[in-house]
């Protein structure tokens, strides 16, 4: 976008950008710096030491995917009723859960606690995944919904002069076709599950379903404030997070965009 | 769930293998014929079943004095709503997020834009930089906050840094004090969220017509000039989506000022969602923690329509150019 010809120009723009980037640099620096402090590789041996470290990645894994499964499936479903079924009253339906897109999870606090308190699903995977994935599905259904908008009735219509009734329709045209905007669902329902911290907080009381995110939190208990361990720890459960970013990278910026640009 | 879905389905068959009349005549049909209402039930139960389910019980225990345990609340009827409105603390977490808002959606546009016009011009180890800056999206905040809370502590690396490059006299303890805090939750959600901000001007901008940037260059304009003129207003879809993203965002901020400070010091980074938290949670009162969260909802409701109506507007004005990415 920016022009430049000459040499002092191209090293000026380079700089620019040199030194817009290093703040975001700055607080990993810290980060892996700090976890080396004192006892070096010490204290990563004495995280990963921790019985039961490893069982935090797992319940995040499986919250997680608890989630996207849910999600998934019921926007695939909803937005295609949205976009290309006749519904009575669809836009109320519509509307009705376009609400629940601005709601804070925090307002859900009191009386889902009462609920699964009576329920007997305190303390379980579900009371946490339920929940996010009820909070994700608004989002999921808006992003989906435009984007099969835009997929032409004149093909599900062909379908179904061929023979294929909705379902066959669903099947084999919006499932497929919809793989870009699926994978903008699949980004942000993961990052909003993997990152969540209220509802663990809240929702799973015992040390062995706790996820990631309430790691730092429990080194603060366990090493008495030490910071390099806790640090140490923040670098163990991030690394996954870089990890998976760097393998999506190319489905990250493309869901991204596909979701953005509608 | 599928099953009763592909039973519903059949009732509907014959509607749908009957419409094979040839082509011309009432083919200008919208929508496939069969009802979506089953489609749509999943997403329905879940969505309203749970949310709406919450929310109407949130409003029933707002109108108790309960702590969140006792079998026999009592009854107060608006009590809790009429304490709120002089409740200075209340005010304090409104004119936060307000705040908040502003800073954060204003810097994060203006960085992300800027980030991403440079991406956009040829520079070496791009790739680079772009996963520098997306990687805080996503790291958890609950992660990052030990980092944050000893990167501008009074000892902390911030201050140090300060120090060696000669500015030794600006340094403070930034989230110990009132008047810093704030600022220090804002820089934190900056540095978090301007990876996203970026990527989505970033793919907004390859959809600009180049031509109409070369024009731009043949008449003389500069990079400023092109900057202001053709490519912030090519990019305004994304801007008015991030102004809807960032404004939910700030209402229901909670991880970082609550790690990173504890939405202290004196309440100085008091947010509504903290606050509910501290209220229901910590002080037991569930009654008066319901009534926050009722208000903050009606907060949220409001902003949704209008951002419904700012959409609206949008979509009338450039509809047809929108689509043709996929």
């Amino acid at each position: 976008m920016f022009e430049v010809r000459r040499w002092w120009g191209k090293a000026l723009l380079q700089l620019a950008a040199t030194v817009f980037v290093l703040p975001f640099l700055f607080p990993l620096i810290v980060m892996v710096q700090g976890s080396f402090a004192g006892a070096g590789w010490g204290n990563y041996s004495a995280v990963l030491g921790v019985p039961g470290f490893f069982q935090f990645f797992l319940n995040s894994a499986i919250i997680a995917l608890g989630v996207i499964v849910l999600v998934y499936v019921v926007t695939m479903l909803a937005s295609y009723g949205f976009a290309k079924l006749h519904i009575r009253a669809r836009e109320v339906y519509f509307w009705m859960l376009l609400v629940c897109l601005t709601l804070p999870e925090v307002v859900l606090l009191t009386p889902l606690f009462a609920t699964t308190q009576q329920l007997g699903l305190y303390n379980t995977y579900l009371s946490v995944i339920l929940p996010l994935a009820a909070l994700q599905v608004p989002f999921a259904v808006l992003l989906t919904r435009n984007f099969i908008n835009g997929l032409p009735d004149e093909m599900f219509e062909a379908a179904r002069v061929d023979g294929a009734n909705s379902f066959r329709g669903f099947l084999y045209l919006v499932i497929p076709l919809t793989r870009p905007i699926a994978a903008a669902v699949l980004i942000f329902t993961l990052i909003g599950a993997w990152n969540d911290y209220l509802m663990p907080l809240v929702f799973l009381q015992s040390q062995s379903m706790q996820t990631i995110t309430l790691v730092p939190q429990f080194f603060v208990g366990e090493f008495s404030n030490d910071q390099t361990k806790v640090l140490a720890s923040a670098v163990l459960t991030a690394i996954p997070e870089i990890v998976a970013y760097l393998c999506l990278q190319g489905l990250f910026e493309r869901g991204l965009s596909a979701g953005a640009i509608k | 769930m599928t099953d009763s879905v592909i039973r519903a389905r059949r009732t509907s068959e014959p509607q749908a293998k009957g419409d094979r009349s040839p082509r011309g005549a009432g083919r200008r049909r919208r929508r496939l014929h069969a009802s979506g209402l089953p489609w749509i039930l999943p997403a329905l139960v879940l969505g309203i079943g749970l949310i709406y389910y919450c929310i109407g019980y949130t409003g029933y225990i707002s109108l108790l004095n309960w702590d969140g345990l006792s079998p026999e609340p009592e009854w107060v009827a608006l009590h809790n709503y009429l304490r709120i409105f002089q409740d200075p603390v209340f005010w304090k977490a409104v004119w936060h997020t307000a705040v908040f808002f502003v800073v954060t959606f204003g810097l994060q546009t203006l960085l992300g834009l800027v980030f991403a016009v440079m991406m956009h011009s040829k520079i070496k180890l791009g790739v680079l930089y772009k996963v520098i800056v997306f990687v805080p999206v996503v790291l958890a905040p609950a992660i990052m906050a030990p980092v944050f809370r000893q990167l501008f502590a009074a000892n902390g690396q911030f201050n140090w840094l300060l120090e060696h490059i000669g500015l030794g006299f600006l340094a403070q303890p930034w989230i110990g004090q009132e008047s810093t805090a704030l600022p220090v939750i804002m820089v934190i959600t900056i540095w978090q969220w301007t990876g996203l901000t970026f990527v989505l001007y970033f793919a907004a901008m390859s959809q600009i017509d180049q031509s109409m940037i070369e024009a731009a260059r043949i008449d003389g304009a500069g990079n400023i000039r092109t900057l202001v003129s053709i490519i912030w207003p090519s990019v305004r879809g994304t801007t008015v989506a991030l102004a809807i993203l960032s404004a939910i965002g700030a209402l229901k901020t909670f991880d970082v000022p609550w790690l990173v400070t504890i939405a202290g010091p004196n309440n100085a980074t008091q947010f509504l969602g903290t606050y509910i938290y501290q209220t229901t949670i910590q002080l037991a009162h569930a009654g008066y923690g319901a009534a926050l969260s009722v208000i903050l909802l009606i907060v949220a409701l409001v902003m949704a329509i209008v951002f419904q109506t700012a959409g609206r507007e949008r979509n009338a004005e450039k509809n047809p150019v929108e689509r043709g990415t996929n």
